[in-house]
């Protein structure tokens, strides 16, 4: 399903709210804005999953298949990974490249697990951060997400990060939790934590790693 | 070292398992009993009452997960062994919430701790809250008994370093400190307990009381989830319970019926007042969900000289109750100190920072050492929990204010824990807070503590034992079951997990729970077969 072209970039109503008054609380720390996955949703403009192609040659079989990102969620991170991960990324344009496609997959595929509740809390955050008003006026990133350098992506983290606001540091915390699991809790980047992995002998001694 | 999995073999002689995902047309089944939930309480009061001779239906909402499963990988176990995939958090956002969801229940994925309920919060119930039934002394026997089947005993082994540090810092200090009772038998020391058990030397519900059940006349139905109990007259008639789609976590519309002549909630803190919400069960006092308690969890970390390599060893074997109940039960906030184990996904999920500083943060891994304090709460009027509520889906969701009361115990405990470290010999530690740097004296840490604001948001708060809100007392003005779990007003509802308690337990709460429910499954098993 694409997007008709016709839906409005963000809901007029939208704008009529101060933004104290539609921010609303929830998840991981989440954040919130009701008014504006409501809008779209009855506007017909829900946002769908992602049918992006994942980075080519990620996976030796199946491709990747999004189940609650969407191609303007995909963007977000992959303007805020290279700040959230910093120097913990690689220089090299190809390997950053699949690194971040891997990490966003397995945010998605972690997303999945979260239930229907909390999976609508981060629903509104990344709408929030994504319908063009509500990322000039409450986020304050004045790029759209594909032209937002990491200098931008840094200073809008610091500013939820250190905000006065206790809905933004849980924004902050929702955003860098699910991106740091994602990164550092996977095989492919333990070495950066110097984690071994579970002890080799024990893995030669159990049963469940037999044939696998 | 015996790595025999019940449950593979059990399947094979032919216990009654159904995976509700595999479930194609609306059903209606019936049993003596329906217990809901199978973690610490379900499990516990399903074995007892089908030795008993009852039949039970034991229903689960998380999967099946035993050790063929289990492979020491932390992302595919929050997925899939604990509550929304790891995101569960109050409602506000400023507590993360560990808690299981799956057979088992939180006892697959607890990390072994076995202490009876400390004499000075069974006092305090007894004197304080009139339940004289639950004295130490009238409780002891149902101790001792659980010990046995759960084959509780201090760890013999030595600590792993993480847990060393936190004992050479009570010693440098002259603070109490004590060696853990932990319930595993035959344990391989390799501390992946919080992603299940790789071994089945961790004896929680999942390979005791639960293959205790299904060799007698028990039916387990997990990836079923209890949505209502439905009521005619002043008696529970059926459950009305949606089975899950494969993904686990979205129902597929296939809905069973499960009539019984009594029902057991056992669906845990949250759990258990949201399913009794959800159910519109008479509440004439508005108790359902109140007085929710969660032991709320800070956390400090150090760099050490030498590896601690947390990540490996018996998680939890040390502890420190020298500030615990030092100022009477009903004092300031008092706290539990303990150690977390620490793998890279958790780590990195519980560090609040990002780039440089989460870096920094993560290399130092291996020569990591963290210690945590589990704050007392629901014993001073300035800690009256929090609250359940059910959200437009019918989701149950925890509103917990923290109260300047807990700040000020979650402030000390910070001081305490940062002394430890330093005493122990770390070259610098910070809080887990998101405006702390690294520090490299314990002057310098404690000047800075000083000005570190203690609010929901800055402080990174977490809760691995949550009770209460179907709080057990005397009265129904201040309470919702009977201090044998029995519902005030329900004749045929028990509740038997970790939502009776009517204050936190001031210790890791498992035994806690199995001994209150094999008391009050016991005392119902001779009723229904009396
Ligand atoms: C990571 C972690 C570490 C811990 N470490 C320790 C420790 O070392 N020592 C200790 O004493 N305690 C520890 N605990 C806590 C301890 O495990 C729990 O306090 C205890 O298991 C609570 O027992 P319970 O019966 O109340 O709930 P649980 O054991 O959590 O079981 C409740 C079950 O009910 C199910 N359920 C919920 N709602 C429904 C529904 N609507 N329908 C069907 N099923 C439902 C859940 O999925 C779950 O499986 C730990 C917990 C965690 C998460
Ligand atoms: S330390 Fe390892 S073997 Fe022992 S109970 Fe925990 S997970 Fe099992």
């Amino acid at each position: 399903m694409t997007q008709p072209s016709s839906c409005p970039d963000t809901p007029t109503d939208v704008a009529k709210l101060d933004r104290r008054s539609f921010l609303k609380t929830g998840l991981g720390g989440t954040l919130f804005l009701g008014a504006v996955s409501t809008t779209m949703t009855l506007t017909g403009c829900a946002s769908s999953p992602s049918e992006r192609l994942p980075a080519v040659g990620t996976r030796m079989d199946a491709r990747y298949q999004f189940r609650f990102l969407t191609d303007t969620d995909i963007e977000i991170f992959e303007a805020l990974l290279p700040a959230i991960l910093g120097p913990s990324l690689p220089e090299q344009p190809q390997s950053r490249r699949l690194i971040i496609a891997h990490t966003i997959e397995r945010m998605d595929a972690g997303i999945t697990q979260f239930g229907p509740a909390n999976q609508s809390e981060l629903r509104r955050l990344l709408d929030l951060l994504g319908f063009s008003l509500t990322r000039i006026t409450i986020a304050r990133v004045w790029s759209s997400w594909p032209d937002v350098t990491t200098g931008e992506a840094e200073a809008f983290l610091q500013r939820w990060q250190n905000s006065s606001i206790g809905l933004f540091n849980n924004g902050y915390m929702a955003l860098v939790k699910i991106s740091n699991v994602a990164f550092y809790g996977h095989q492919d980047q333990w070495h950066l934590s110097g984690y071994p992995g579970p002890p080799q002998w024990a893995v030669e001694a159990l049963p469940q790693f037999k044939n696998a | 070292m015996s790595v025999n999995d019940p449950f593979t073999e059990g399947l094979e002689l032919g216990w009654k398992v159904t995976d509700g995902a595999s479930l194609t047309e609306n059903q209606t089944i019936e049993a003596d009993v329906v217990v809901i939930g199978t973690g610490a309480g379900g499990g516990t009061s399903a074995e007892i009452l089908a030795r008993a001779g009852l039949s039970v239906i034991l229903v689960e909402e998380g999967g099946l997960y035993h050790q063929k499963d289990f492979k020491m990988n932390e992302l595919t176990a929050y997925a899939s062994l604990y509550q929304d995939g790891m995101s569960r958090v109050t409602q506000d956002g400023a507590i993360a919430i560990l808690q299981g969801r799956c057979v088992g229940g939180s006892t697959t994925v607890n990390w072994t701790s076995s202490f009876r309920t400390p004499d000075e919060t069974l006092n305090y119930w007894a004197n304080q809250l009139g339940m004289g039934d639950l004295t130490p002394d009238a409780m002891a026997p149902w101790f001792d008994g659980r010990e046995q089947r759960h084959n509780i005993e201090p760890w013999a082994v030595d600590p792993n370093t993480n847990n060393d540090v936190l004992r050479q810092g009570c010693e440098q200090l002259g603070y109490a400190w004590q060696i853990i009772p932990r319930n595993v038998k035959g344990c391989w020391n390799l501390g992946y307990c919080g992603v299940g058990c790789p071994t089945n030397a961790k004896q929680g519900a999942l390979t005791t009381t639960i293959p205790g059940a299904l060799a007698n006349d028990t039916t387990l139905i997990h990836r079923l989830r209890a949505d209502r109990l439905v009521m005619n007259q002043d008696r529970i008639d059926h459950l009305l319970a949606s089975a899950m789609s494969a993904d686990g976590v979205s129902p597929s519309g296939v809905t069973v019926t499960l009539k019984a002549r009594h029902f057991v909630v056992a669906a845990s803190a949250i759990g258990s007042p949201g399913l009794l919400l959800r159910s519109d069960i008479p509440d004439p006092f508005n108790r359902i969900g109140k007085r929710s308690f969660l032991h709320p969890v800070n956390a400090t970390t150090a760099i050490m000289p030498e590896k601690v390599e947390p990540y490996y060893g018996a998680p939890q074997s040390i502890y420190s109750d020298e500030f615990n109940f030092k100022e009477g039960v009903d004092g300031p906030a008092g706290f539990k100190l303990e150690v977390p184990p620490l793998h890279p996904a958790m780590s990195a999920g519980v560090i609040p920072h990002h780039g440089q500083k989460q870096i920094d943060a993560m290399t130092n891994l291996p020569w990591t050492q963290s210690t945590l304090a589990l704050v007392r709460d629901g014993f001073h009027p300035d800690s009256p929990g929090g609250n359940v509520s059910l959200r437009g889906d019918g989701s149950p969701v925890l509103d917990y204010p923290i109260s300047d009361y807990l700040w000020t115990g979650l402030r000390k405990a910070f001081g305490i824990m940062a002394e430890l470290q330093f005493a122990a010999g770390a070259r610098k530690v910070s809080f887990v807070h998101m405006d702390s740097d690294w520090y490299s004296s314990w002057a310098e840490a404690s000047a800075a503590l000083d000005k570190l604001p203690m609010e929901a948001h800055r402080v990174r708060l977490f809760t691995a034992h949550q009770m209460g809100g179907c709080g057990m007392g005397r009265h129904p003005e201040n309470s919702v079951v009977s201090s044998f779990g029995e519902h005030h007003h329900v004749s045929n509802l028990s509740v038997h997990d970790a939502s009776i308690f009517p204050t936190s337990i001031g210790a890791n709460p498992q035994l806690s729970v199995y001994a209150l429910a094999a008391r009050n499954s016991s005392r119902l098993a001779s009723k229904l077969t009396g």
